[in-house]
């Protein structure tokens, strides 16, 4: 099924018998059972761009390189930079504006200025039972009613199927440089990126990764404002050693897309799992999760784990302030543990009856989070 | 203004209730005097009062808990109470509910510079949390107008934003965490201190959902480090077209100011009355501020007063030191209160799309005069927020009535350029029957559902957001 | 906000200005931030926002005030805060003020209020019968236990383990300036404060003398009035101002005067309201040309060239009394004037918080007063100051009652910085002597 329009979309959803695998670009793929495939690939188009405004809206399944496109033209980009799952994930195909918001995919400069679900303004979508509905709009401040933006942001599609999506974009930046620590052990690396993330010299990319030994810090802006702070973070973090400072938009946006794809587990066996959690929490939690090797974002705040395959991780590390989402795994694994963390008895009540208002059928990507 | 009608059943059984709840609660945390609870008829919203049928002033959790526990088996409505700073009636009551003042839950549990968050009780106003943090070099970003006095409690019900959220984001944005008691008195956590949600965004659902979800004790938030510094630089044109224009082209360049306010000739005619603080006589009025180091600030303003000067302003001033920078702000502050004296006024809160600026300010001035009222007008022009102030006379009758009609006149035309009712201020008992104006029936069926979900027996502060209409047949189903 | 009172009702010209001032507020809640009051109880009702709703309600409807609303009333310490506060200029103390007067002319408190009120209204304004009724708590300081009633046990708690003698400075007369005359001023010498503590009037008048005050002190002159004035007393209270109004015109048409000096400013800003107070009474034209020319200490002196000191190795944490603050919005002078001289500054948190003094407040209310005093000394201490200066004695009373740090006058610096003796509370402290509490 590949409806054209919204209208299309919501008869198919309306008439649906079965349970219904959501497809965007198909690479981030994250279910284990067959059914029917939806796909939102011809619900594609910009239909507002207001660089003034700082507004955009588009159909669902428009292409994200459409999106970067017309976005560049205008010297603006999605700030929250969302990862591209190919790398990791193996996958092929064209991710969609869609696929980024129902799985609130973000990167590295989530830390500074939000995630995907922290840039939505509003949203089309179209729910189980195939009512057509809308949520917020396009004007940044609205609280007119509930927001059900965050709500279906990150639902992977399991409450509603999106029709548009509108959202904040920001100027793209002058100028880009990276800090570089070296040698520092995972503890002195969360230490040392909350020692930048806690001045006043906004840094935009958080990252170590322990396996080179490499601590690195982003800060984007302009010309003269990024020369300043690089200076300004090197004196701060003296005490962490001598940063190496990498200047130059091209060379930092390589460094960083590299980190926001994890590139780095791409062709390395082993499950990948994403861990959320306390930046202060994260070297104790990664020394008891049996990983392989680790990758640090946000801070500390991300921790990216390569584990021997079948592992489970949770099991490894006992009760958590935080969760853990599988990323890669086989099918088996993938059948054996669940990808979304369990939650406490009363949020998981919460979430089957919301679920079961907006898809009482179950017809939508049934099994995918629960 | 409509309200459903107090259960009667309930209205005779208080003082069986009163003694539950004293029971449940420390001494003097139970109000329940006719005279007292005069107090607690209105929020900041005055036109509208009806004292409930008793107040209760929790100090923990736990005590949350008990009162609502209480109140689910007896059948008693609850109408969470922050500051009392709701401008939308967000914390009116019926004579058959029981307030719940979140003001004595005020303390600060946790504050972690290097995870950068501070956990405090709701009950903490704004300001405060700031103030807890301020000595570190640290802030919490969304600054309402009224931070001063209004409470976290009210921020997360009403995903309150200010001017500074322009670059910083609303509640929602830098809420990370929640305490929340539900109302058959279940107590839950979502979120944290890490980022994001492990699976629905339930966090970002319960933000802006106007106490009618749940009851937030505690809440963990975001503290950001201060800037080096900030500065402001205060711009005269003589026409809104042109304000708007510049506002354009300064986002256009790639600068992010932290904060863009505008005022219109009324509003700054009667701020320079009352506050004297030396704003040019103009059309319009803009104050740009930007941060960072002196050098960055002075990068910044550079280029903006290059956009500002190509657009032939009245006048162009920038802040020399911070006696200038607040002289700047002066009359920004001061705008309500100067509004304050010379009239009653009623404030609304629509938003439209930036662009949308000029032609809305002229439809605002057509309907205003067609009403017979005047209107003045401040702006957060960034993000396209807006404060009609229409004046009027309290004391004249019928003057509310037809300051009411032009309100909802203007927020009509709101969202019929693409913006929506209510950027800051929330829905409350205000703007309850404008919904059907923003949403379709479909829409509000798919909100309503999410607080049969939340609260099944309808007793949460249910007279809010949705015209009552609309949700009688939640509520019916819910008794 | 909206207001209901009757045309008949708003010819009294008190009910008139009550509702111009209720017609201001918009209801807001600003005022609740700053309140100490509500800090410490988080109730609406002891707001000033809960108090201005309250007494509209009173008024309007002219009810016989009940016991609720006169306890939150009674409960408001007219520290003020809120008027600095607020965003829409509402005047909360001619409004309490009013409030006040109608609740006792038309509410019958219990006998034990009415007995205490009598009794402090009777023994406070007059020097003479206070230094007797120390006395006698001073001796009934170690029963203080066995009183039933907490208001009681606080005064004897308060009462100082020293009473100073008479001092005969005091008496109506002249103090010729020593450098060549600049100004020529009136002293309050006020009333509880002459039997409490004699050094604070000895150290303004040595020091205005020095900078080239005439200083007199009025014939006739006594209490301000404040203190009846806040209970409600309002005939009490303007009987005692008219004395004063009589006394320093009679000054000012005689050899003139340039300003009434006064170094309580709790008097101070009843003093600058005489105007406001006695407006449509025959001696309005007198009173207002009091209250023009009334000035705190620390007004004064910013005019007389005080001479630049040599830094002193002395931490000064400076208390900003409430009535000074925010009654007679004077904040930075005292500051200014301790640098110059050479003192170390530093200010507490919370600095807008009132004591808990506030009159007859940490008697009337000890259970919220104590709670203040408790807060103000923490935040006092933590700066570990040398020696804590305050513009107000019941502020030093106060606070002297909860700390070790010695408690002075600015007035009391001010002189020993430019030629005057150490001030005897720092010199107590030093030897070991108890101090004045």
């Amino acid at each position: 099924m590949s409806p054209i329009s919204e209208y299309e979309l919501a008869e198919a959803l309306a008439g649906a018998h079965g349970p219904l695998r959501i497809r965007g670009g198909g690479t981030r793929t994250l279910d284990v059972d067959g059914g029917d495939t939806l796909s939102t690939g011809q619900m594609t188009g910009i239909t507002l761009h207001e660089p003034g405004a700082l507004t955009l809206v588009a159909k669902a399944g428009t292409p994200v390189s459409d999106i970067r496109a017309a976005l560049r033209a205008e010297n603006q980009r999605l700030a929250f930079e969302p990862m591209d799952h190919r790398p990791l994930l193996g996958t092929t195909g064209a991710p969609t504006i869609g696929g980024v918001v129902a799985g609130n995919v973000s990167g590295p400069r989530r830390i500074a200025v939000g995630a995907a679900r922290d840039f939505m303004l509003g949203v089309r979508f179209v729910d189980g039972t195939g009512r057509i509905l809308k949520n917020g709009g396009r004007v940044m401040k609205n609280v007119t009613g509930y927001d059900l933006v965050r709500l279906l942001t990150g639902s992977h599609g399991t409450l509603g199927v999106l029709s548009e999506v509108s959202l904040k974009v920001l100027p793209d930046v002058d100028a880009a440089a990276t800090l570089l620590l070296s040698g520092l052990s995972d503890t002195q690396a969360v230490k040392a990126l909350s020692a930048g993330l806690g001045s006043p010299f906004e840094i935009t990319g958080a990252a170590h990764d322990p396996e080179a030994g490499e601590t690195r810090l982003r800060i984007e802006g302009f010309a003269n404002s990024v020369t300043y702070r690089a200076g300004r973070l090197r004196d701060l973090l003296a005490p962490f050693g001598r940063a190496e400072v990498q200047e130059g938009k091209a060379g930092t946006a390589e460094t960083w897309a590299a980190t926001r794809d994890v590139t780095d587990f791409a062709d390395r066996a082993g499950d990948v799992w994403r861990l959320s959690v306390k930046p202060s929490d994260a070297p104790a939690l990664v020394a008891r999760s049996g990983a392989e090797t680790v990758r640090y974002d946000w801070g500390g705040g991300l921790v990216w784990l390569l584990m021997p395959e079948g592992v489970d991780l949770r099991a490894n590390l006992g009760p958590f302030k935080g969760h853990a989402t599988l990323i890669r795994a086989d099918e088996e694994t993938r059948r054996a543990l669940p990808a979304f963390q369990p939650e406490n008895p009363v949020l998981a009540r919460l979430t089957a009856e919301l679920r079961a208002k907006f898809d009482p059928r179950g017809v939508l990507n049934p099994g995918v989070m629960a | 203004m409509e309200m459903p009608e107090p259960d009667a059943d309930v209205v005779s059984r208080k003082g069986h209730l009163v003694e539950r709840l004293q029971n449940a609660l420390p001494p003097g945390a139970v109000i329940h005097d006719t005279t007292e609870l005069r107090a607690y008829e209105c929020d900041a919203l005055t036109a509208y009062t009806c004292p409930p049928l008793c107040a209760v002033l929790p100090t923990s959790t736990e005590e949350v808990a008990a009162v609502l526990r209480i109140c689910h088996d007896e059948g008693v409505p609850v109408v969470p109470r922050g500051a009392g700073t709701s401008l939308a009636g967000g914390a009116l009551a019926t004579a058959d509910a029981v307030m719940l003042g979140t003001a004595r839950l005020n303390a600060v549990i946790e504050t972690n510079y290097d995870d950068r968050y501070i956990r405090v009780q709701s009950g903490r106003t704004n300001l405060s949390v700031t103030g807890a943090v301020e000595e570190r070099g640290f802030f919490y970003a969304p600054d309402p107008s009224s931070q001063l006095a209004c409470a976290i409690a009210g921020n997360i019900a009403m995903n309150s934003g200010g001017a500074h959220c322009l670059k910083y984001g609303v509640t929602t944005n830098n809420l990370l965490g929640v305490t929340m008691v539900l109302m058959d008195g279940t107590v839950t956590e979502i979120g944290g201190a890490h980022l994001d949600a492990g699976g629905l965004d339930l966090l970002g659902l319960i933000c802006g959902s106007e106490g009618q979800l749940g009851v937030v004790t505690e809440a963990t938030l975001r503290i950001l480090h201060k800037p080096e510094g900030a500065r402001p630089v205060l711009m005269g044109y003589d026409s809104s077209e042109v304000a708007g224009q510049v506002v354009n082209d300064i986002i256009k360049a790639g600068v992010l100011p932290v904060a863009i306010e505008f005022m219109d000739r009324p509003c700054i005619e009667a701020t320079e009355a009352f506050a004297k603080a030396g704003y040019p006589m103009c059309e319009a009025l803009l104050i740009v501020e930007v941060e960072g180091s002196d050098a960055e600030i002075d990068e910044q303003l550079g280029l903006i007063m290059q956009i500002a000067a190509r657009h032939d302003p009245v006048e162009l001033r920038e802040a020399k030191d911070a006696d200038e920078a607040g002289r700047i702000w002066l009359g920004r502050k001061s705008a309500f209160g100067a509004m304050g004296q010379i009239n009653d006024y009623m404030c609304l809160d629509g938003t439209i799309p930036v662009s949308e600026l000029p032609f809305v300010l002229r439809r605002i001035a057509e309907l205003a005069q067609e009403y017979g009222l005047a209107v003045a007008n401040v702006f957060h022009a960034g993000d396209g927020n807006m404060h009609p102030l229409i004046l009027y006379n309290a004391n004249t009758p019928g003057e509310q009535e037809k300051c009411e009609a032009l309100g909802a006149d203007i927020l009509r035309l709101c969202v019929e350029v693409g913006g929506c009712l209510t950027g800051e201020h929330g829905v409350g008992i205000e703007k309850r029957d404008l919904m059907l104006v923003q949403y379709g029936p479909d829409d509000l069926d798919a909100q309503m559902a999410v607080k049969d979900v939340f609260d099944p027996a309808w007793l949460l502060n249910a007279a809010k957001v949705f015209p009552l209409a609309a949700s009688k047949s939640h509520r019916i189903a819910a008794e | 906000m909206q207001t209901n009172f009757s045309a008949e009702q708003l010819q009294d010209p008190g009910t008139a200005r009550a509702n111009e001032i209720l017609r201001a507020c918009v209801h807001c809640g600003f005022c609740t931030a700053t309140c100490p009051t509500y800090q410490v109880l988080g109730d609406e009702l002891d707001s000033p926002r809960g108090r201005i709703y309250l007494m509209k309600d009173m008024l309007e409807n002219e009810r016989v005030p009940d016991e609720k609303t006169v306890t939150h009333i009674d409960r408001c310490l007219s520290c003020l805060a809120c008027m600095t506060t607020c965003p829409s200029g509402v005047h909360y103390m001619h409004l309490v003020d009013h409030a006040r007067d109608y609740i006792e002319r038309h509410y019958d408190r219990p006998w034990s209020d009415r007995a205490l009120r009598w009794i402090l209204s009777k023994i406070l304004p007059y020097p003479m019968r206070f230094r007797l009724a120390l006395l006698g708590a001073r001796i009934g300081r170690p029963f203080a236990r066995l009183m039933p009633d907490a208001r009681l046990r606080a005064m004897l708690e308060m009462a100082p383990k020293q009473i100073p003698p008479v001092s005969p400075n005091d008496d109506p007369q002249t103090f010729a300036p020593e450098a060549p005359r600049k100004k020529r001023v009136a002293l309050m010498t006020g009333c509880a404060q002459r039997a409490l503590n004699t050094d604070i009037n000895d150290a303004t008048i040595r020091l205005l003398t020095r900078l080239g005050c005439e200083v007199v002190v009025a014939e006739g002159a006594g209490c301000c009035g404040a203190l009846t004035h806040h209970m409600g007393k309002t005939g009490e209270s303007h009987a005692t101002a008219a004395k004063n109004i009589r006394a320093w015109v009679a000054e000012m048409d005689g050899k003139g005067l340039d300003a009434i000096v006064i170094n309580t400013s709790g008097c101070g800003t009843t003093v600058k309201d005489y105007g406001h107070m006695f407006r449509g009474e025959p001696l309005a034209e007198d009173a207002a040309r009091v209250s023009a020319i009334a000035r705190d200490v620390s007004e004064v002196l910013m005019e007389l060239d005080l001479p630049e000191g040599a830094p002193k190795d002395l931490t000064v944490a400076y208390h900003a009394a409430c009535s000074l603050q925010h009654g007679q919005q004077i904040k930075t002078h005292p500051k200014d004037l301790l640098k110059r001289a050479g003192f170390s500054i530093v200010e507490p948190a919370d600095a807008h918080l009132c004591c808990g003094s506030a009159g007859t407040y940490n008697l009337m209310q000890p259970a919220i007063s104590k709670q203040l005093k408790d807060r103000k000394v923490q935040t006092l201490e933590a700066a570990t100051p040398d020696v804590i200066a305050a513009g107000n004695i019941g502020c030093m009373m106060q606070i002297g009652g909860g700390t070790d740090v010695p408690v002075v006058h600015t007035a009391e610096l001010l002189d020993w910085a430019t030629g005057g003796p150490k001030p005897p509370a720092m010199r107590a402290a030093q030897t070991g002597v108890p101090i004045l509490r």
